[in-house]
């Protein structure tokens, strides 16, 4: 190749490289940066990126306010639960519609498989009116519950599980394995990858939802951190550096698990063999 | 990709296909355990395995769902019995003229963002395509970044971006523009909802687009370039046509979801200025909010009506999806 043509090019990929990265992150860097601001710097005419002095305060001021560590904890707290009750549901289901034989199977899988076209406002109304006559209305188990079973990931799960190959558990059957033995020990470790891409989803859920808890939960110890933050726009919505930094906060451990657990993220897609 | 059909899955689909164990499984079961058969044996774990599941759906999506429909049928009231309307909401939904509205806002919104992300998002793979490891990982999952973020985050940064001192108003100044009241002004409000939106959507559809350039055969391309065809030809007649199933579906989907949206419009203007942000299910959640017991089977009705439409096109989607792969192997 031609040193002088590829110099050139080369460049030009690293300007669009760090162009396209920062316009994405954009939002997120303003968010971030204006938390950093005093109050009469966010809103400044004329317009300014960066504070003239770096400051804390908003940070400090919003993680001293208990209602927001409470919340952050209390979300924390119930997307762990949630993830975990998801994986073992989920995963439970994907492995016997996978791999084993019952009767009625047909039945059952279209019982499991229907919610996943189901959308969730067709519902939100009854849901509401169900869990308030079985007395679950401000509890943790309301907020956590009612999603735990979900369809898409039963059926992601699935499709991984069909592929694996069948000599493996004959072996372990012809051994005397039972086939929970064969779930646990041979199926479960073998779905790192996809129990991340599926974990992580749930807990996304979780973490970002708020339609929901908004009409579950008036307990101010349970409310979630998208209630806290929507509740302090309409009542403190002047207050722009501590919203910032509070937003921040709470987008912050959704960013730092895509950053952890990158690489299985990227692999989802192709698992998820849409193609 | 490795060609599916030479792994062992044959067997597999066999065993767990719907037409019970093959009979030689079944007699070497047999064989192997005297007391109690291995398929029924499976039959008791199966159920135990999808129990959960049964219950946990049955309870808080078939029953609610079943419900909905039982309801909708009636006209509840605080002072009466609920009374049998027979069809009477339904027609009340398909000739209010709000409704439609709400469905035009819908729909004009995901016009505003899903040709706006699938164009985005090819032109992102295509780049992204071109990379070194290294650099392709870190582009991967810097455009996946904004998919994490909550729509109500991305709502509080956007109505603050579009405050009147803010980022948008300063950035169309440059160009000698402005400014503008964005969320408060009818025909700004809607694109301006449809920002959000975009930066929240691009990042899964360009790492789908991409896992899906990445699967045709580099030689295509290789011959392309020696024909002297330029990217925009390459994109034109290599690229595009290759996708299409994965086109169709971002389409189709973007397009459900999207006229689903409220999450973004409920936080950022609640449906104003003058309902020009009222999507069809923003429509719908407020009316539930409505305390009244008439607005409540009302938009029960209509949440009703546009699950059968977007449940009916989600379906043909997963269809014609899963029966892309079924061919596939």
């Amino acid at each position: 190749m031609n040193r002088s043509w590829y110099a050139p090019r080369r460049l030009l990929t690293y300007l669009l490289v760090a162009g396209i990265a920062v316009t994405a992150l954009f939002p997120l860097a303003w968010m971030a940066i204006s938390g950093f601001k005093s109050q009469n710097e966010v809103l400044r005419s004329p317009f300014q990126f960066f504070p003239d002095v770096w400051r804390l305060d908003n940070y400090r001021l919003i993680l001293a306010d208990p209602a927001f560590v409470r919340a952050m904890t209390i979300t924390f707290v119930g997307a762990v639960i949630f993830t975990v009750a998801s994986l073992v549901v989920n995963s439970m289901a994907a492995y016997a519609f996978a791999r084993l034989d019952f009767a009625g199977k047909g039945l059952w899988w279209l019982v499991c498989i229907t919610p996943m076209f189901v959308p969730a406002m067709a519902i939100l109304l009854t849901s509401f009116v169900v869990v308030s006559k079985l007395g679950m209305l401000d509890t943790l188990a309301v907020l956590i519950i009612p999603g735990v079973a979900a369809s898409a990931q039963m059926f992601f799960l699935r499709q991984f599980y069909l592929n694996m190959p069948a000599a493996v558990e004959e072996a372990a059957l012809i051994d005397g394995a039972t086939r929970w033995q064969i779930f646990l020990q041979i199926f479960v470790p073998q779905s790192l990858g996809p129990f991340v891409v599926v974990g992580i989803a749930s807990f996304l859920g979780y973490w970002n939802s708020y339609v929901w808890p908004v009409l579950v939960v008036s307990n101010p110890d349970l409310t979630q951190i998208m209630q806290y933050l929507a509740t302090f726009r309409s009542a403190r919505g002047n207050e722009w550096g501590m919203l910032m930094a509070g937003s921040t906060l709470a987008a912050l451990p959704t960013i730092l698990l895509v950053l952890i657990f990158q690489r299985y993220i990227v692999n989802g897609v192709r698992l998820a063999g849409i193609k | 990709m490795l060609d599916t059909s030479t792994q062992p899955t044959g067997p597999v689909t066999q065993v767990a296909g719907p037409n019970g164990p093959s009979r030689r499984r079944r007699r070497r079961d047999a064989k192997l355990t005297e007391q109690v058969p291995r398929h029924l044996r499976a039959h008791l774990t199966a159920y135990l395995m999808i129990t959960p599941m049964v219950v946990l759906l049955g309870i808080f999506v078939i029953w609610p769902l079943v419900y909905a429909f039982y309801l909708s049928f009636f006209e509840m009231s605080f002072y009466k019995d609920a009374e049998f309307v027979g069809f009477d909401f339904y027609k009340y939904v398909l000739t209010d003229p709000e409704f439609y509205e709400s469905l035009l806002v819908g729909l004009k919104l995901a016009l505003m963002v899903v040709p706006t992300i699938l164009v985005l998002a090819l032109l992102l793979a295509s780049f992204l395509a071109t990379l070194s490891k290294r650099m392709a990982a870190f582009m991967k999952t810097t455009v996946y970044v904004p998919a994490v973020v909550s729509s109500v985050v991305a709502a509080i940064i956007f109505v603050f971006i579009y405050q009147d001192e803010g980022f948008a108003n300063w950035f169309i100044g440059l160009f000698g523009q402005g400014p503008l009241a964005w969320l408060n002004t009818a025909s700004t409000a809607l694109p301006a909802v449809a920002i959000p939106a975009i930066w929240l959507g691009f990042g899964v559809s360009t790492l789908i687009m991409l896992a899906g350039i990445l699967d045709i055969p580099e030689s295509y391309f290789e011959s392309a370039r020696l024909d002297g065809a330029n990217f925009w030809q390459r994109t034109r007649y290599i690229t595009i046509p290759s996708l299409r199933n994965v086109i169709l579906f971002l389409l189709v989907s973007g397009l459900t979801l999207t006229i689903q949206e409220f999450q973004l419009p409920l936080v950022m203007t609640n449906g104003g200025p003058v309902n020009a942000t009222n999507t069809p299910n923003l429509y719908i959640f407020n009316s539930f909010r409505d305390a009244t017991p008439y607005a409540t089977s009302y938009s029960l009705t209509a949440a009703l009506l546009l699950f059968l439409v977007i449940g009916t096109i989600s379906l043909i989607i997963f269809r014609v999806v899963s029966s892309e792969k079924s061919s596939d192997a």
